[in-house]
């Protein structure tokens, strides 16, 4: 067996032809109008789209489009490929939904794997004030690469989580549009290919938010930067599209939408977002592309490229930033609502008591998601758009704080009167509702105008959205890690470790963003390599000890993590089909779930969270013969 | 150690073995319209949920304020040399507190939850409750008044820190990378260093050369960014004598962190002096 029957490495082969094809298509078109052949910028530019183009079609992705355009028909193929190991579909193109959320699942903890060690480096230039071993410049990359790789595990993660476990949860066969869903993973690995490139050809050095005009001017990596994101942004449309035909059109008679278990409505919700809001993104980095590639000024005022092009002027740098917010609010909000929706999913198992408050939980994703759409201005505070339109936007932002406040409380009503259990999984919800508190609790004084000034761009803020993020996606991630890995491999993984990663990872974390928060509050600058040792009274210097020894520590405890699956996938002690005891239809099939989940149509017989009630139960499984 | 102290309080108020509901507030639907006899188990369960809940408060009421004693000595707020900081550290406080409430509120229900209502070794369930639609209501409602009332005394602030003032002196800045460049209208004087009158209302008229900066003296609180292609406006009245430092807040580049500027606030005569030191420096 050759190295290029894996799908990826036929992919990545491709990537690297498309990649030189655009170039050669560049010098040539530069040629033929007669300027000097080669210019980098162009050339990566072209050659970047063409690879993106040529990693789908080295894997095999648009392969039955194709054909359809010829009229070939495409039968569809279940299970493992016929003349190849079982274990190669996971490297290649596959229309399971299964191996689908594997692969989404698997990419993003990669991503957070390299995300997490460029944070280490940068973290440990941090732990001392002054200069240590890197460079201003490189510093600079670190920042926006780590921010954005994160970015791209965050949706890789949620995108694993919701490719996976919808269409189990409502009991249907598959995803609308399989083929689609693979599209939609493919385009995650061009995508962070072309970003992790980037930082070898000069990098990026305006943080993940990439403001021009500073964006306009730095190095080539922006452009590999802008067409990675881009492509992510892609993955991101065509996945929420499938999600939300998925959840709307393929649920089972009788499981009407205040019926599904509660996950499925954060990642309806999640994907209501995602489909509207990332063209945004899109937009906005295609616009500083083409103002750096094609000289028009959009975001220029006043000809700052005036040696480049004489058409440049005329724009505005605070247009960006509308536009960049106007998807980068909401997608803090895609990042996090699956991570709540596990959080409410998981609660009423390990507590034996219905979710509390169903329809206001369900409903107050919706709240969160709508309201998301007019907040954006919070990140412009000082950004010197319109004084007046900064109350607006801060009751907007101030109201968010309501529907979040709604998942708390119905949190602390499923627990009492519970009979919790303390598995590793609840741990970890436990975990995120306590991060999660930090982080919302933070939010609210950055929203306040007057208390935001001084907090503005300063390391309160990281402290902020880390424990937004962490509270919201990487504790329940974890947690939802835990807690299906028995399904996804039949084995159940080491208790004992699971539990440890728990307690270092969880005050270490605290540590980290109040931390975060502290220095900040000290009037310490984000996205500084260097910081004053006075600050603080002095203090400084020992809080980011602190910060950089808890960065390590939760390193330490997500590869004990890794370790503890990697060790058990295939040798652990046999789990059974339903070690929680859920009520989840995922949870009343065999567990690994054979290539057909269901043996035979899904029937909805009750409530998904009646925990409490003797002899009920949620769905059937068995064909009606059966019973 | 606060966990081990809740447990005993728990433990005491909660003998084990007698049999008591261990929660029912939440299913009070089970009681809507019946009266309730004494003794029955119905009066128990919730006097026992009054229990409950008379444990809780007290513990909110010490965690709260234990909480807004950590965060108020923590947190080490750069000093204050503006009139502006007093109302902006105020609110600053006031959201203190009401983290501290929150926090509180939270932490100590899930704490005591999951101590009182674990699994004590039983694989049975918990009580089989759906929701309470008047509490989600009230958790719903109260949240907006705070909320309300927390944008409305941030908007009067706003509105009173961005007013123009008549009597305010005007100095342009001038962000570049990496360093900034402050213009006297008056004199025509042009300095890298900026100097400020003390007592005096200010206002900074904000422009940049290249990318996007911005003018931040943590001991000033206010915060503003300066844009390429216009001109932004920030306000303060420094009232303290010293020396401070300006530092630009906005990622601007290799030397983003470096880009600084010593800030001096002097006093009105000698603010004059320098002034007309500037002037002669210029016309010779
Ligand atoms: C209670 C709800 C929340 C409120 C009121 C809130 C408010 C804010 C405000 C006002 C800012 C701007 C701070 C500044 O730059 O000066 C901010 C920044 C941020 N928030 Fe939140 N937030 C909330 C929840 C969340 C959640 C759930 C997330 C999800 C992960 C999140 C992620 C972020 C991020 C990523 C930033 C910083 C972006 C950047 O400048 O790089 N926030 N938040
Ligand atoms: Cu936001
Ligand atoms: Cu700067």
């Amino acid at each position: 067996m050759s190295l290029f029957t894996l799908g990826i490495a036929r992919g990545l082969l491709g990537q690297v032809l498309g990649m030189v094809i655009g170039m050669l298509l560049t010098c040539a078109v530069r040629i033929l109008l007669g300027w000097e052949a080669w210019a980098a910028e162009p050339a990566w530019t072209v050659g970047s789209v063409c690879s993106i183009i040529g990693f789908l079609l080295g894997v095999g992705s648009l392969d039955d489009w194709l054909k359809w355009t010829k009229g070939i028909p495409t039968p569809f193929h279940h299970g493992p490929p016929v003349d190849k190991p079982a274990w190669t579909r996971y490297f290649s193109v596959d229309y399971n939904h299964k191996v689908i959320g594997v692969q989404y699942t698997v990419w993003g903890i990669l991503l957070l794997m390299v995300g997490g060690t460029v944070a280490m480096i940068f973290r440990t230039e941090l732990a001392r004030s002054g200069l240590q071993f890197l460079g201003l410049d490189l510093y600079n990359s670190f920042i926006g690469m780590h921010g954005m790789i994160m970015i791209f595990a965050i949706l890789l993660g949620v995108g694993g989580m919701a490719n996976y476990l919808v269409p189990l949860m409502i009991g249907a066969e598959d995803m609308a549009f399989p083929r689609l869903n693979a599209l939609g993973f493919w385009f995650n690995v061009p995508g962070s290919v072309l970003l992790l490139l980037s930082l070898f050809i000069g990098g990026w050095d305006a943080g993940w938010t990439a403001y021009p005009p500073l964006s306009a001017r730095g190095p080539i990596g922006y452009q590999l930067f802008f067409l990675g994101v881009f492509a992510i942004g892609l993955s991101s449309i065509v996945g929420s599209l499938n999600l939300l035909v998925t959840i709307l059109r393929m649920r089972p008679p009788g499981m009407s939408l205040f019926r599904m278990p509660i996950f499925c409505w954060a990642v309806f919700a999640t994907s209501l977002l995602q489909l509207t809001a990332t063209q945004l993104i899109g937009t906005s980095f295609l616009m500083v592309s083409v103002q750096r590639a094609l000289g028009m000024g959009f975001f220029d005022p006043r000809g700052i490229l005036g040696e480049v092009s004489p058409m440049v002027g005329g724009g505005d740098p605070v247009l960006f930033q509308h536009l960049f917010w106007f998807y980068s609010h909401p997608a803090v909000y895609i990042f996090v609502l699956p991570g709540l929706g596990i959080v409410s999913e998981l609660l009423p198992v390990f507590s034996r008591k219905p979710l509390f408050g169903y329809k206001w939980i369900a409903l107050s994703s919706m709240a969160i998601a709508i309201l998301g759409f007019i907040v954006w201005g919070h990140h412009m505070f000082v950004s010197g758009y319109n004084d007046i339109l900064r109350i607006p936007f801060m009751y907007a932002t101030l109201l968010v704080a309501i529907p979040t406040g709604v998942k708390f409380f119905s949190w602390l009503g499923t627990m009492w009167g519970g009979k919790i259990h303390f598995d590793t999984p609840m741990l970890f919800v436990l975990g995120a509702i306590s991060v999660f508190l930090i982080g919302g609790l933070s939010g609210p004084i950055l929203s306040t105008v007057p208390t935001d000034f001084p907090l503005h761009d300063s390391y309160f803020v990281v402290g902020h959205f880390h424990a937004t993020m962490f509270g919201g996606f990487v504790f329940p991630f974890f947690a939802a890690l835990y807690y299906w890995f028995p399904k996804v491999t039949g084995r159940m993984y080491n208790e004992t470790l699971g539990k440890i990663h728990f307690y270092i990872m969880t005050p270490a974390f605290w540590v980290q963003t109040l931390g975060q928060m502290g220095v900040g509050v000290m009037g310490m600058r984000r996205r500084i390599a260097d910081y004053d040792p006075t600050l603080g009274a002095g203090q400084i210097e020992a809080w980011h000890m602190a910060v950089t020894i808890a960065g390590f520590a939760i390193a330490f405890g997500v590869m004990l993590m890794l370790w503890n699956f990697f060790q058990n996938a295939e040798v652990g002690a046999a789990a059974g089909d339903n070690p929680w005891r859920s009520r989840s239809p995922e949870w009343q099939i065999p567990s690994p779930i054979p290539e057909h989940s269901f043996p035979a149509p899904v029937r909805v017989v009750g409530e998904p969270y009646d925990y409490g009630l003797a002899d009920s139960g949620y769905v059937t499984t068995a064909s009606p013969g059966d019973d | 150690m606060f966990c081990a102290f809740l447990y005993n309080v728990v433990r005491v108020t909660h003998p084990r073995g007698q049999y008591l509901p261990r929660a029912c507030i939440l299913q009070n639907r089970r009681f809507i319209g019946k009266t309730i006899q004494p003794g029955t188990i119905e009066d128990r369960c919730m006097a026992n949920n009054r229990r409950h809940f008379i444990i809780a408060t007290v513990l909110i009421v010490i965690c709260t304020v234990l909480v807004y004693w950590v965060l108020d000595t923590v947190l080490l707020k750069p000093a204050a040399a503006v009139v502006e900081a007093g109302p902006i550290d105020n609110l600053f406080d006031q959201h203190i507190w009401l983290i501290a409430f929150l926090f509180a509120l939270v932490v100590v229900f899930m704490c005591y939850a999951l101590i009182v209502f674990r699994a004590r070794g039983d694989e049975g369930d918990g009580e089989y409750v759906h929701g309470n639609g008047l509490l989600e209501i009230l958790w719903t409602v109260v949240p907006c008044f705070v909320v309300v009332y927390f944008a409305w005394i941030s908007t009067t602030m706003l509105i009173d820190l961005t007013r123009p003032n008549p009597d305010e002196f005007v100095i342009s800045a001038e962000g570049r990378q990496w360093s900034w460049l402050f213009t006297y209208p008056e004199t025509g004087a042009v300095t890298p260093d900026l100097v400020l009158p003390v007592d005096t209302p200010i206002r900074m008229d904000l422009t940049s050369d290249d990318v996007l900066h911005s003018f931040w003296v943590p001991e000033f609180r206010v915060k503003q960014d300066t844009v390429p292609g216009m001109v932004t406006h920030v306000r303060f009245n420094p009232n303290v004598i010293g020396e401070y430092t300006l530092r630009c807040a906005e990622l601007c580049g290799t030397n983003h962190g470096g880009m600084l500027a010593t800030v001096r606030v002097v006093s009105a005569e000698e603010f004059k002096l320098w002034q007309s030191e500037q002037l002669a420096q210029r016309q010779e």
